[in-house]
């Protein structure tokens, strides 16, 4: 059904129609006008004559525009239509819609065109869990504009719909009798304009910076939108340029940077940057995890995503203990919401910190950033808040008092059970698929915290000139590497263990997590050829990529979420790991297994596919989720890329170290921005990535860490 | 309101800025400057914001040191609260960014700046946590010059 719907976005604003431009949304159906996580619009029909239109075709000519072709009527036959409608609708604070109406007779027309409006002005949880509403709703017209309302105390949301042509305006919406000469055309301009206005202070305005203008009228906005292109453009134009043999890469490459430039983001307190959103529409907020993630994966191509990222996250970090939101001293937070059920409480995200790798994650994103951008003001600016973070992991995440972190939650109504990244109810499971108490230490936890006070002390000494510090953070660094190779380590199985339980004892699964380990460096040398191993094997790698949970265990499924299922994002890490203790070939598979499951699905991977062998079903199984484009599948073949050229910033130079798949052929990645100035870096295919029996026995002799 | 009820609640008020002026230093606005202005209303006054009975205070964060005066300067941001709510949000019965959305505690200028004051903002009441709380000085104490 998502297919069919039609979205356009700006920031956290976004409208989702139906085919014909329409929206007639009903409790829990996910179509409306939608800004700072609030429906503003829940009906918007537009009829002639009384009559529904049928759409002939609708195009997205950008992301935050699209354009309809109708005529009316809604039978099958559409040879005598007399009359097209064209709908052209742009995202703005609202939206912007032309309407044009064409008579294609030689004879004059009188019609009766109208738009039916309503608003339930529902919280995004609310259309996902169909609840009720305590406010009451207040409808007026004013200045020429209908103004729909919404009020629950003192809070108070508004949306005005006007238009550039006089409207009979009721309270259900808007009528114009027109007249059409022969061949002729009628057009009219429809502004929706978005408002949180407060009650307390009149023209104060959460969502928008002023009162709305009078719509219609409002040449600054058409001038946003214009720069809103332009901003597009510049976007596309400022990324490296890439050069390929296999033509479906440039493919992907170009649907990944303009879904990237789709979910950006601008948070209200810094109104120039903008920051990666988890996923469109309904994951258009700031997200701890998958900002970072996604501003890690794409940091080679540009760098103001991690910048921004890092920069509201520090806004924002934990500074008291406040159980209904999981809230600690230190802690970077997990997901920021704006409407009425977080407004009144209901809901913990204002915002809500229920995550256990956001905070080590926060450290390591603002280490690798400076490695590539040599930004050392940001590095000094934030100070205080990565030393914070560091703190958390020794104090407030150490709930087993064993030096790892762990995760329970407080809040538990509306908290989160599972903290990491596979945050099902299911995802962390032992080999006999019995589900462990809490609080549970995953081990991907582990390896982000060895790697956060690695990078810190980095910072500590090349930045804030403080040794002890640093020496401080290498040796608990090395500590934990030395306990977690022994504690973790699953002797039958040879593996790391996804966890440890409530009891400090093993939880036993064979997870995608071991991948994760590789990438952080707390893999002890000795042992990295057994992970790798595995993740290349039988019970974890499907051909296309590593699975969540490997064949055989349990509660194995390969359209199970986080229990079977194939991750792009989970897969760009695992082979960005893979190179780091030399496993060449092992991370040219991943590469190559990834990128042609993202030709399958025309360069916009999902979110996660089917576990199933590449060989039985011969394309990957798309699962189905409600948000696409995902951030960090959008991310994936961007990192993947980083991986297969081997760049690495050392010092005020960039290595550039290829380890292509064959089918890749030549590549050439151009003007890759950093503390270099810009570099090129070239790589030719020369892993054959069809033969994968080879691999474990190569991996022997490769391990270089 | 009586005389006396409104002594009682400004001295809670005139408590909170004493207190941040005490601590002098606040190791989370490091490196963040702004100056914040409070509007603190009583109820009745609501409409009319810029009344002279509301009580009027500014706070000046530079490089981590805080300051409080009621001595009229530029502000970065303005909040304007009523006296109830004020009470609510610095005893951490209110949280503040909920207080915003709405329509309680309201922002004219630039919200970053109340962003980052709210992080000076107790936890509710009651909020114990798993582990005990640590203070921000321990987290300075990891630091070469304390």
């Amino acid at each position: 059904m998502t297919s069919e719907l039609v979205q356009i976005l700006e920031g956290n604003t976004f409208v989702v129609s139906d085919h014909g431009g329409d929206i007639e949304a009903s409790a829990t159906d996910p179509t409306g006008l939608f800004s700072f996580d609030t429906r503003f619009l829940s009906t918007w029909v537009l009829t002639v004559d009384g009559q529904r239109l049928t759409a002939l075709s609708c195009d997205d000519l950008q992301y935050f525009k699209a354009r309809f072709f109708l005529v009316p009527g809604t039978s099958t036959v559409y040879v005598n239509a007399t009359m097209t409608v064209i709908r052209q609708r742009e995202v703005a604070d609202g939206f912007h819609e032309e309407l044009r109406v064409l008579n294609h007779r030689d004879s004059p027309v009188n019609l009766r065109i109208r738009i039916d409006a309503a608003s339930d002005f529902a919280d995004l949880f609310e259309v996902k869990d169909a609840l009720k509403k305590s406010g009451q709703y207040e409808t007026r017209v004013e200045h020429g504009s209908l103004v729909l309302g919404y009020r629950r105390e003192s809070y108070f949301r508004e949306t005005w719909i006007g238009s550039s042509q006089p409207a009979e305006i009721d309270d259900k919406g808007l009528s114009f009798d027109v007249t059409i000469p022969p061949h002729g055309e009628w057009a009219t301009i429809l502004d929706v304009v978005v408002s949180a206005v407060t009650a307390a202070a009149p023209g104060t305005s959460v969502a928008a910076d002023s009162r709305p203008e009078r719509p219609g009228r409002s040449a600054g906005r058409r001038l946003a939108r214009r720069n809103m292109a332009r901003g597009l453009e510049k976007w596309l134009e400022r990324a490296p340029e890439l050069r390929c043999d296999w033509e479906p890469l440039e493919q992907i490459y170009r649907r990944c940077l303009t879904d990237l430039a789709a979910l950006r983001f601008s948070t209200l307190t810094m109104p120039g940057r903008s920051l990666p959103a988890a996923g469109l529409p309904w994951f258009m907020t700031i997200f701890g995890r998958d900002s970072i993630f996604t501003s890690l994966q794409a940091l080679p191509f540009t760098s103001e995503l991690a910048a921004a990222t890092l920069r509201a996250l520090a806004e924002r970090q934990g500074t008291r203990i406040d159980d209904f939101r999981d809230e600690d001293p230190g802690r970077i937070l997990h997901e920021m919401r704006y409407g009425e059920l977080t407004a009144f409480e209901e809901r913990p995200h204002s915002p809500y910190y229920g995550s256990a790798d956001a905070t080590p994650l926060f450290v390591i994103l603002l280490d690798e950033y400076e490695r590539w951008t040599g930004d050392t003001r940001l590095v000094r600016d934030l100070e205080h808040a990565a030393r914070a973070a560091l703190c958390w992991i020794d104090s407030y995440a150490d709930l087993q008092g064993n030096g790892y972190i762990a995760y329970q939650r407080r809040n538990a109504t509306t908290g989160l059970e599972n903290q990491c990244w596979k945050d099902s109810w299911d995802s962390i499971s032992y080999r006999n698929g019995d589900l462990p108490g809490f609080p549970r230490a995953t081990c991907e936890l582990q390896g982000y915290a060895y790697d956060a006070k690695v990078r810190g002390a980095r910072l500590a000494r090349l930045v804030w000139r403080d040794d002890v510090f640093a020496g401080r953070l290498e040796r608990e660094a090395a500590g934990l590497k030395r306990r977690f190779n022994k504690d973790f380590w699953v002797q039958d199985g040879e593996y790391f263990a996804v966890a440890l339980d409530q009891d400090g004892q093993q939880v036993d699964s064979l997870t995608s997590n071991i991948g994760h380990l590789l990438w952080s460096g707390i893999v002890d040398k000795s042992k990295a050829r057994k992970v790798a191993r595995h993740l290349l094997g039988p019970r974890l790698f499907s051909g296309w990529g590593v699975r969540t949970l490997a064949e055989g265990d349990a509660r194995y499924n390969p359209i199970g979420y986080h229990t079977g299922a194939v991750w792009p994002f989970d897969n760009s890490f695992i082979a960005w790991g893979l190179r780091r203790y030399g496993f060449r070939e092992e991370a040219a598979h991943i590469v190559a297994g990834i990128l042609e499951a993202a030709q399958v699905f025309a360069g916009r991977l999902p979110e996660a596919f089917g576990g199933y062998p590449r060989d039985l079903t011969r394309y990957p199984v798309e699962y189905p989720t409600a948000c696409s484009p995902q951030a960090w599948s959008t991310g994936a073949p961007l990192l993947l890329l980083r991986v297969a050229l081997g760049l690495e910033p050392e010092g005020e130079h960039l290595l550039v170290d290829p380890a292509l798949p064959k089918r890749i052929g030549h590549l050439e990645l151009l003007d890759l921005p950093g503390r270099w100035k810009q570099i090129d870096a070239f790589g030719r295919g020369r892993i054959d990535t069809d033969r994968l029996e080879t691999l474990a026995t190569h991996a022997a002799s490769r391990s270089r860490r | 309101m009586s005389r006396t009820d409104r002594e009682v609640s400004a001295t809670s008020a005139e408590r909170f800025f004493a207190g941040l002026a005490e601590s002098g230093h606040i190791a989370t606005f490091e490196r963040e400057w702004a100056t914040i202005r409070f509007d603190i209303l009583d109820p009745d006054e609501h409409a009319h914001a810029q009344s002279d009975k509301s009580e009027r205070w500014y706070v000046t964060i530079a490089d981590g040191s805080v300051s409080v005066t009621r001595q009229d300067r530029p502000a970065d941001a303005v909040a304007r609260v009523s006296r109830p709510d004020f009470e609510a949000i610095t005893s951490g019965r209110l949280n503040a960014q909920a207080a915003v959305l709405r329509g309680l505690l309201t922002v004219e200028g630039k919200m970053a700046a109340l962003v980052m004051f709210q992080r000076c903002l107790p936890g509710p009441p009651g909020s114990k946590g798993r582990v005990a709380p640590i203070s921000a000085k321990a987290v300075m104490a990891q630091r070469r010059d304390t």
